[in-house]
């Protein structure tokens, strides 16, 4: 300290000041210390797989050989690939419907959670708990309560007159089953949005209750524009994560089609989805080089959606203050 | 808008209504926002409590039609040293007799009565109904974790549990070293470059892990000959990662900054600063971290579905997957053995409740 004192720039000369001064150097020295261990992870594990991974996209590359050159004759492939063409149309078809449908339902949970009655907090774990039930064991459990013959779902369906689909045999029900699993998974997004509503100051749904809006109103003039901040986070997430979709449709696609053998999408490639055809091309058939294509494309096209989902939003959220 | 309320408001004063129906109100409304919950809150538990009824069932339970919430078995009845399940059979003359199977063959049925098991009697089993007294098969769950996963190979369920064990372990260490540093480091330190690096450590957590997959596949068992170790699960964790350096930043932040600088002044290094003062202020997020992490390993379907083939290195997610691929399914075990796999998450829930909603929030709090 006290040296530091000494060497500090005295008014004077200004010949070969020093850019840092000695208190800012050690300072950087420690900083880069103690973030070693990211640098370097971020060097070997994010950035050189990055750049690997674009370079093989350029590739015919299956692991065994070294990459041969093909310049953008796997993204031309690609554009001919039927299942590739399938698989992202199953993804998109998940993010269009399946996270904005979510999204509503977690807002309306989210506004059920908040409402002040009494055992608000054994409810609110409830409705938290099967979130953290790992992904696995909760689509083995849903493959048993969606299935048609001796299932719960359809039983219940059934007690009440309505004949439940076959949701793994009929490739227009299997996406409607796996949203419907989601939805039992939405827990850290009811979170959220209630942490959010629970910002809401009560002084302006007080005041709007002055002017005479009703409930309704209230909460679609009110509150939604309030976390409408955290619908964007929310939204951007589960658009990021549903074009990752992979540990559930995995499970699901193979769990229903023990009979018939190992194939990705079943039914009829109907949860072929953008990420298990991905694993299966680079993992299964261990065609790298497309692989790293289906990759690329992957993360142009999250971006692309991130980018978009960020430009709209400063028409539809508001900042307070 | 306010004019009309205000007009309400006047309109409304002179008639006075009795204080009663007011409350009558709130009660209505108390009991609707019950009836809401609850029917929503349905959806959301009632799979718990079929996963569990399924888990306790006997074979024939799990597809009896219609399903029963209580798991059911046969009545049994002792006859000759054998345990016998017991059938009401509806005999020629309409009678109904209260007997044990002793054994089948075409659709008929060798039944003898406990009380007097001299003359067996023959009947179709069409007119032989079970005998069922509500049962829990808790040997399921025995059956299912020691029963061999898959032929020939040794290993049941205790491996998978222990290798998703260990996994978890070496997970949450390898975060807890790596990051809480690498935090103090954008929290609390000022360098050059600082503000620049962690916009970086905040844009990796954007990067969707296919685009590094398969060259970190390539490097893990092609380079460095990893494959069937928990190595390539492990040792990134080492190196930290965009969500706890972040969760931990932001915790460090709350921690004044007056302490660190009177440790200065006194001329601590930064190092002593961060073990002597950070720490131990930072017991709640650094269990936080744990928590997350643990859930995240245990949870991991992608990490060891590339580098795991071998079975015995198989974690609880790729075993439970593997399970139910390659059997013909047996609900009971698999609900078991799923209850087993789900059961330490929802322990720790209820051990570190705040600790989850609070690192929930925490998430949704990045922008």
């Amino acid at each position: 300290m006290q040296a530091n004192l000494q060497t500090r720039p005295i008014a004077g000369p200004p010949r070969a000041r020093p850019r840092w001064s000695p208190r800012t150097r050690r300072n950087l020295v420690a900083g880069l210390l103690f973030t070693a261990p990211w640098i370097v992870g971020f060097f070997a594990l994010t950035l050189y797989p990055m750049l690997a991974s674009l370079y093989y996209s350029f590739t015919e590359y299956h692991v065994k050989k070294p990459p041969v050159w093909i310049g953008l004759q796997n993204y031309a492939a690609l554009g001919s690939d039927k299942l590739f063409w399938t698989a992202l149309y199953n993804t998109s078809y998940m993010v269009a419907i399946a996270v904005p449908l979510g999204l509503l339902v977690s807002f309306f949970c989210a506004v059920l959670l908040n409402l002040k009655v009494r055992g608000q907090s054994i409810y609110r774990v409830i409705y938290f708990l099967p979130s953290i039930v790992p992904v696995v064991a909760s689509t083995l459990l849903w493959l048993w309560i969606l299935n048609p013959q001796s299932g719960l779902l359809n039983t219940l369906l059934a007690k009440v007159g309505i004949e439940g689909p076959n949701w793994f045999r009929n490739p227009a029900w299997s996406k409607p089953a796996l949203i419907i699993m989601g939805t039992w998974g939405l827990g850290s997004t009811i979170m959220i949005y209630l942490s959010g509503l629970q910002d809401v100051p009560v002084s302006l749904l007080e005041a709007a209750e002055l002017d005479g809006a009703n409930w309704w109103q209230r909460l679609v003039h009110v509150t939604v524009p309030m976390v409408s901040p955290i619908t964007l986070f929310n939204l951007i997430m589960g658009v990021i994560g549903m074009f990752q979709y992979f540990a559930q449709a995995y499970v699901f696609g193979t769990g229903i089609n023990t009979t018939v053998g190992v194939t990705l999408g079943a039914p009829l490639n109907s949860t072929l989805f953008y990420s298990v055809y991905l694993y299966h091309v680079g993992f299964i058939y261990f065609k790298m080089g497309y692989a790293s294509a289906m990759a690329w494309i992957l993360f142009l096209i999250i971006m692309a959606c991130t980018l978009l989902l960020l430009r709209s939003s400063e028409r539809w959220t508001y900042y307070a203050g | 808008m306010r004019g009309r309320a205000m007009a309400e408001i006047t309109l409304r004063r002179p008639t006075s209504r009795p204080r009663l129906s007011r409350r009558v109100r709130q009660g209505f409304q108390a009991a609707a926002s019950h009836a809401l919950l609850v029917a929503v809150g349905l959806f959301f538990f009632v799979p718990f409590l079929w996963m569990l009824s399924t888990s306790l069932k006997s074979e024939q339970d799990v597809f009896r039609m219609p399903p029963t919430w209580l798991p059911h078995d046969n009545l049994r009845v002792d006859v000759g040293g054998k345990a016998l399940p017991v059938y009401d059979v509806t005999l020629s003359d309409g009678s109904v007799r209260r007997m044990a199977l002793v054994s089948m063959a075409e659709g008929r049925g060798t039944f003898v009565d406990p009380a007097a098991p001299a003359p067996p009697i023959e009947a179709r089993l069409r007119d032989a109904q079970a005998v069922l007294v509500v049962s829990l098969r808790w040997q399921n769950f025995v059956d299912a974790m020691e029963r061999s996963t898959r032929p020939g190979v040794n290993v049941n369920f205790f491996t998978y549990a222990r290798n998703s064990l260990i996994v978890a372990f070496f997970c949450i260490v390898g975060t807890l070293v790596s990051c809480a540093p690498a935090a103090y480091g954008f929290a609390r330190i000022r360098w050059p470059g600082r503000d620049a690096l962690f916009m970086l450590v905040l844009a990796t957590m954007m990067l969707p892990f296919q685009v590094t997959m398969i060259p970190l596949y390539v490097i893990f068992t092609t380079w460095l000959h990893w494959g069937n170790t928990f190595l390539p699960l492990i040792v990134p964790t080492f190196f930290g990662n965009g969500f706890d350096i972040f969760l931990l930043r932001q915790f460090f932040r709350t921690i004044p900054e007056e302490l660190c600088d009177a440790a200065r002044v006194d001329g601590a290094s930064e190092a002593r600063i961060f073990f002597n003062i950070v720490l131990p202020l930072s017991v709640p997020v650094l269990t936080t971290i744990s928590v997350l992490t643990f859930l995240w390993a245990w949870n991991d379907f992608l990490g060891p579905l590339l580098y795991l083939t071998n079975p015995q290195a198989f974690t609880m997610a790729l075993g439970l997957q593997d399970f139910q691929g390659r059997h013909e399914v047996a609900w009971n075990l698999l609900m078991a053995a799923s209850v087993v796999f789900t059961l330490p998450i929802i322990v720790a829930f209820f051990f570190a409740q705040r600790t989850f909603i609070q690192g929930v929030k925490l998430t949704g709090l990045k922008e």
